[in-house]
């Protein structure tokens, strides 16, 4: 992935009416979901963004419960939890938030 | 900060630990009050007056099937009511307790264009009217002023609806294609489900579970005999599986509800596409290969717990095949033999759905017989309401997330003093669903459009 765009995402990848693939909570796949975020405005596109946070969610809850005694723990509760209130901002409409509160997470 | 990959193969989580582990960690994606919020549909709540805002289903006319005939009870949001065809044909929805001693009107007679309350005679017509008070003496009858909760009712495309909104905002008939051939090319079947109504939609536009819930055990190996049957099949949708496993999905907001969207790639430059409707307030249709007959549902609130599971298949050119009924007879897709009486199915918790572990074992995944057992089966496994608070979404459970979306928007909307366009538009519920290759450069509304408008 180049790195030279929106949040190292490249502008041509970025199409809010395609669902990001989640496969992992790198810093990639949430850059990747950041640019999408901040380029959704229809009910589709926040939908779609509900269910790419939600998949990572998914995965970092299933990490901190499968790994408990991994020297990441702390880092991935922290985005864990930012997910949570980021797909809350997205359910709300609040894409600009949203973006801004998973970019801390960086 | 950034985090890379873990180690593990992430699409394939370990379950070592118990699920409720995840608990512990931070709150849920769907809040518990969305989830109650969605779910609950009692007189007062918002979900229960987003409902109270269209027709419902509510009896086939064989229920009440000549003038007066016996009552019956209806429960429907929560509420208990008591049904009767009067004298001239009317069918009447009451509320089940007699507002003079709370007296059930079950045991009511059906005479003379009214329900009398074998208690202490008082009777009331079609409309709630207390038209007489035998009990009373003459001088102090006050049946003028007496009525009791009453719903207007229809009966149209072969069932019989009720409004229990507010009289203002009585709603359109929703024009759906089924409900508008002639009988001879539908059949509707209904059924009680022992869940919230919301499980039920999502089994109904959840196109992922279909390859597994409902395949053969050919098909999930994908045998090579399986392969030679369906390249010797007009099935479209067994085709495409085959040639493609991970779908794309998406959806599109309609003045009605939802497109749900499901593309996979074709011979050359294709994509099979298979499109379902979700119709608002909770109708659904199957996606739909031109040339057979179109299934569909409308899932019903009985109360928070159960549901009414209506279920339609029609025909909009032609009488249902003989292919058709056999279908049907055999419960082998989407209807089931149910009670006549209480219309739980024959297959049902009591019984363990009457799995055969042994065809389970050797024909196909859940041994369990017909397509809506086994989804009843799966759906009441959930328990009555599910507890969503601990789900584990991905990314194919892009439909389930957009209904609930939607749907949470049109409650707190109504809560909000806005009123659902849908119940006052019928004609938007003038579609179908559909089932077609198109050419990859050509977006599926666009390319569909002529295919999902209704005919009839």
């Amino acid at each position: 992935m180049e790195l030279n765009g929106r949040n190292g995402v490249s502008p041509e990848e970025v199409n809010p009416a395609h669902i990001v693939t989640v496969t992992n909570f790198s810093a990639n796949t949430l850059r990747s979901i950041i640019a999408h975020i901040e380029v959704s405005t229809e009910f589709e596109h926040l939908v779609y963004r509900e269910a790419e946070l939600d998949a990572v969610w998914s995965i970092t809850g299933f990490f901190l419960v499968n790994e408990p005694d991994s020297s990441r723990r702390e880092t991935v509760k922290r985005l864990h939890a930012g997910v949570h209130k980021a797909h809350d901002l997205v359910a709300a409409s609040r894409t600009v938030d949203a973006a801004a509160l998973l970019r801390t997470l960086l | 900060m950034i985090w890379w990959p873990p180690a593990a193969p992430w699409t394939q989580p370990r379950f070592c630990e118990p699920c409720s582990n995840l608990e512990l960690i931070g709150e849920a994606m769907l809040a518990r009050e969305e989830n109650e919020l969605l779910t609950q549909t009692d007189a007062g709540t918002p979900a229960g007056n987003y409902f109270r805002r269209f027709w419902l289903p509510v009896l086939l006319p064989t229920e009440l099937p000549a003038p007066d005939c016996p009552p019956v009870r209806v429960r429907l949001l929560g509420e208990n009511l008591i049904a009767f065809r009067d004298t001239n044909g009317r069918v009447g929805l009451l509320d089940e307790a007699c507002p003079h001693r709370r007296a059930s009107l079950f045991w009511g007679r059906n005479e003379e264009c009214g329900l009398r309350c074998v208690y202490h005679g008082w009777k009331f017509d079609v409309n709630g009217t207390c038209v007489d008070m035998a009990n009373e003496p003459a001088e102090y009858r006050f049946e003028n002023k007496v009525r009791t909760t009453a719903y207007p009712t229809c009966e149209y495309g072969g069932l019989v609806w009720a409004y229990m909104g507010p009289p203002e905002h009585q709603p359109e008939l929703p024009k759906l294609e089924w409900a508008r051939v002639p009988d001879s090319h539908r059949y509707i079947s209904k059924r009680l489900q022992e869940t919230n109504y919301l499980q039920a939609i999502e089994g109904g536009i959840d196109s992922s579970h279909s390859n597994f819930l409902h395949a053969s055990l050919d098909a999930f190996r994908v045998t090579d005999s399986y392969v030679e049957k369906v390249k010797k099949s007009n099935n479209l949708r067994a085709k495409y599986h085959l040639l493609d496993k991970a779908p794309w999905f998406t959806v599109k907001k309609t003045d009605y509800g939802l497109v749900i969207a499901v593309r996979r790639k074709a011979e050359e430059d294709n994509y099979y596409w298979r499109l379902t409707q979700f119709l608002l307030p909770s109708h659904t249709i199957i996606p739909y290969q031109k040339g057979l007959s179109i299934h569909g549902h409308c899932w019903v609130p009985r109360d928070d717990h159960t549901s009414w599971v209506w279920t339609v298949s029609w025909n909009p050119d032609a009488p249902l095949s003989h292919e058709d009924w056999q279908t049907i007879r055999d419960e082998t897709f989407v209807h089931a033999q149910v009670d006549p009486a209480t219309f739980k199915p024959i297959r049902n918790k009591d019984n363990q759905y009457m799995i055969d572990r042994e065809k389970q074992r050797t024909a196909n995944m859940t041994g369990i017989h017909g397509f809506a057992s086994q989804d009843q089966a799966i759906q009441e496994s959930m328990g009555p309401i599910v507890d969503r608070t601990r789900e584990r979404l991905g990314t194919s459970d892009t439909a389930i997330i957009a209904m609930r979306r939607l749907l949470l928007q049109e409650i707190r909307a109504l809560a909000e003093a806005r009123e659902p366009f849908t119940a006052r538009h019928g004609d938007v519920y003038w579609v179908r669903s559909a089932s077609l290759l198109l050419r990859r450069d050509v977006e599926f509304d666009e390319g569909a459009r002529d295919l999902m408008k209704a005919e009839v």
